[in-house]
């Protein structure tokens, strides 16, 4: 079967196409750049250049493909134009359905982020939750506006299905200066590692193994117009470091940074951003991420896609294989 | 006869409603939502009972017709529950030119800001005298204090709300009822409102609240019997200035900000319109 993924040289997308591949799927993959090292190698993935923004490019790599899955959007905290934001998730996001529509798609996945849905109280939140806060960024703005249209196309006629991840990690490409897996990467290697204080918020962790299975399975027995949330195990940062100390068995650090700490370290980057123009990694804004609760239920997705996720010992314990050997095993 | 009390709020199913249901249900209010008819009511209110331990009633009226606010009166005496805390919330807001507006669409704004408000009101009465000490918060605007263009009729039932509330609250003073009146600035409340606020200028984006900081400021104020609630710093510094300026000033100002407020087209008004979006964004750069 002749599938498209878009943000293939992604870190979800990438690991997908190469699933995709070998289960002798012929992937189309589009790609702003044809040379960059995150492009997934496999002799039945094949290249498409153009952009998700650029429509003739992606009629041409959707030309024959029965299933798409729409991986790419611009992720980050903080972009100095806002309007690539926009730009990219919610036109993009657009381009895709509108072209997936036109050339006969049987079925498209879109992946989204449980950062739509927001951050929780007590119980872990569900797909039909309400934000218990205003959003106040433009990537989740962006995604939750591209969310109300995949699911507008899904009345059009168009077969779609939302996955929302939750905090994704494990063995595959590094794309961004903030993530899991680097958190995990400097812990184990013995930098110091500040978590938020207190150190019993929660947060989801999903394994990058069950989000791309979970991905397939969404394409499978996904219902059209509906959102799945594929998470992992809800726990906090403290017991999280500490399963990982054991699992490593290292000695770093873990210090508890207050709020306004981490409020002046953000500041004092705001100043090195207006006086040398350095990328922001981090905002003020993004800090109330970190300084709150962010659980998810993925019971929705285990009752009705047959989703199943990783026990969060046993996918730490690959992950710091991977980070330490650079080896997946499966 | 069930004997809990109830704080009902019209428009809860999002925005500045829904943060209002949040942060009571958090002070173990039992409550009765209303809302148009439609999902996410029932998700807000599952949400709510899973969380906190309080009675939920979700109750789906569109309220800019005048029956369905005799028709919600009715349904809540028929349950036989008490309320003693009514929470006028539910509106329409507008930004675009008085001739860019339909008839139908002020007429809508007309009847849900204005008459819904009243009506509600006056049929609770008696329920509330009876559940006293109660309380009923108007929501009100800190736009009902500026002229501003292109908010011509909101700004004016915003108005009418605020002259309703103290008016209200000097006769309603003896019968243990207490009336306050929230005049918010700009909120993020939806998508759309969000999108605009994004390109305002960096003072007044430095004044915009979220619904979710302003929710608590309204609640404490109501319990503490304010007259008239003004959350923010800057709000609050606005007004003052408000009343120091010279009017020529204030006019030259208000104008150069409303001249950069593109108008928003009212069928764009809901915020999964693709036009709209389109316009946004670029009006963002």
């Amino acid at each position: 079967m002749k599938i498209m993924i878009t943000g293939a040289t992604g870190y979800v997308g990438h690991s997908l196409a190469l699933e995709l591949a070998k289960q002798g799927n012929l992937v189309h993959v589009l790609v702003r750049d044809t040379h960059s090292v995150f492009i997934p190698n496999h002799p039945n993935i094949r290249l498409f250049k153009g952009d998700i923004t650029n429509l003739p490019s992606i009629k041409r790599a959707m030309q024959d493909c029965e299933q798409v899955y729409h991986t790419a959007a611009l992720v980050k905290f903080w972009e100095k134009d806002p309007t690539k934001f926009y730009k990219a998730n919610v036109d993009g996001t657009n381009n895709i359905l509108a072209s997936a529509l036109e050339s006969g798609v049987k079925k498209l996945v879109f992946t989204s982020s449980c950062g739509v849905i927001g951050s929780s109280i007590g119980e872990p939140l569900n797909e039909n939750d309400p934000r218990i806060s205003a959003f106040d960024n433009d990537y989740e703005l962006t995604k939750f506006i591209a969310e109300n249209m995949v699911k507008q196309y899904a009345h059009k006629g168009l077969s779609t299905v939302i996955v929302s991840l939750s905090k994704v990690f494990g063995p595959g490409i590094e794309t961004h200066p903030i993530s899991v897996n680097r958190a995990i990467k400097h812990f184990i290697e013995g930098d110091i590692t500040f978590i938020p204080l207190p150190a019993s918020y929660i947060s989801n962790y999903c394994f990058i193994d069950d989000v791309v299975k979970g991905h397939i399975l969404a394409m499978k027995n996904g219902i059209s117009g509906e959102k799945y949330i594929l998470g992992g195990e809800n726990i906090s940062y403290l017991s999280f470091f500490t399963m990982l100390r054991e699992i490593s068995h290292v000695k770093t650090k873990l210090v508890q940074a207050p709020r306004l700490a981490v409020h002046l370290v953000v500041y004092l980057q705001w100043i090195k951003y207006k006086l040398t123009n350095a990328d922001l990694f981090f905002t003020a804004k993004a800090i109330r991420h970190i300084y709150c609760n962010k659980a998810f239920s993925s019971q929705k997705a285990i009752d009705y896609l047959g989703y199943h996720f990783t026990p969060l010992k046993t996918a730490l314990e690959k992950t710091v294989h991977f980070l330490k050997t650079n080896q997946h095993e499966q | 006869m069930n004997n809990k009390k109830y704080t009902l709020i019209t428009g809860a199913s999002e925005g500045f409603g829904k943060a209002l249901a949040l942060e009571c249900a958090a002070r173990k209010m039992n409550l009765i939502l209303v809302a148009l008819p439609g999902r996410e009511l029932y998700y807000l209110a599952d949400f709510i009972k899973r969380n906190f331990e309080i009675d939920v009633i979700s109750i789906e009226k569109d309220l800019t017709k005048v029956e369905n606010c005799s028709a919600l009166f009715a349904e809540v005496q028929q349950m036989k529950i008490a309320v003693n805390m009514l929470i006028n919330n539910a509106g329409i807001g507008n930004t675009h030119l008085f001739s860019e507006g339909s008839v139908a669409f002020y007429q809508k704004q007309v009847q849900l800001n204005v008459i819904a408000t009243t009506l509600l009101s006056r049929l609770f009465l008696d329920m509330l005298k009876q559940n006293g000490p109660s309380y009923i918060l108007n929501v009100g605007s800190l736009c009902s204090f500026f002229f501003l263009a292109k908010k011509q009729v909101y700004g004016a039932t915003k108005s009418f709300i605020y002259f309703f509330s103290k008016s209200l609250r000097r006769e309603l003073e003896n019968d243990h009822i207490s009336v306050s009146v929230i005049c918010p600035g700009g909120m993020n409340t939806n998508t759309s409102v969000m999108l605009v606020n994004n390109k305002s200028s960096w003072l007044s984006r430095m004044a915009i609240m979220n619904p979710e900081a302003v929710a608590p400021i309204a609640i404490n104020g109501l319990l503490k019997r304010k007259e008239v609630i003004v959350p923010g710093v800057l709000n609050n510094f606005f007004l003052m200035l408000n009343k120091l300026i010279p009017d020529f000033i204030k006019k030259f100002i208000t104008n150069r900000q409303m001249n950069t407020l593109k108008s928003i087209p009212i069928e764009s008004q809901q915020y999964n319109s693709r036009p709209f979006i389109r316009l946004a964004a670029s009006a963002i750069s």
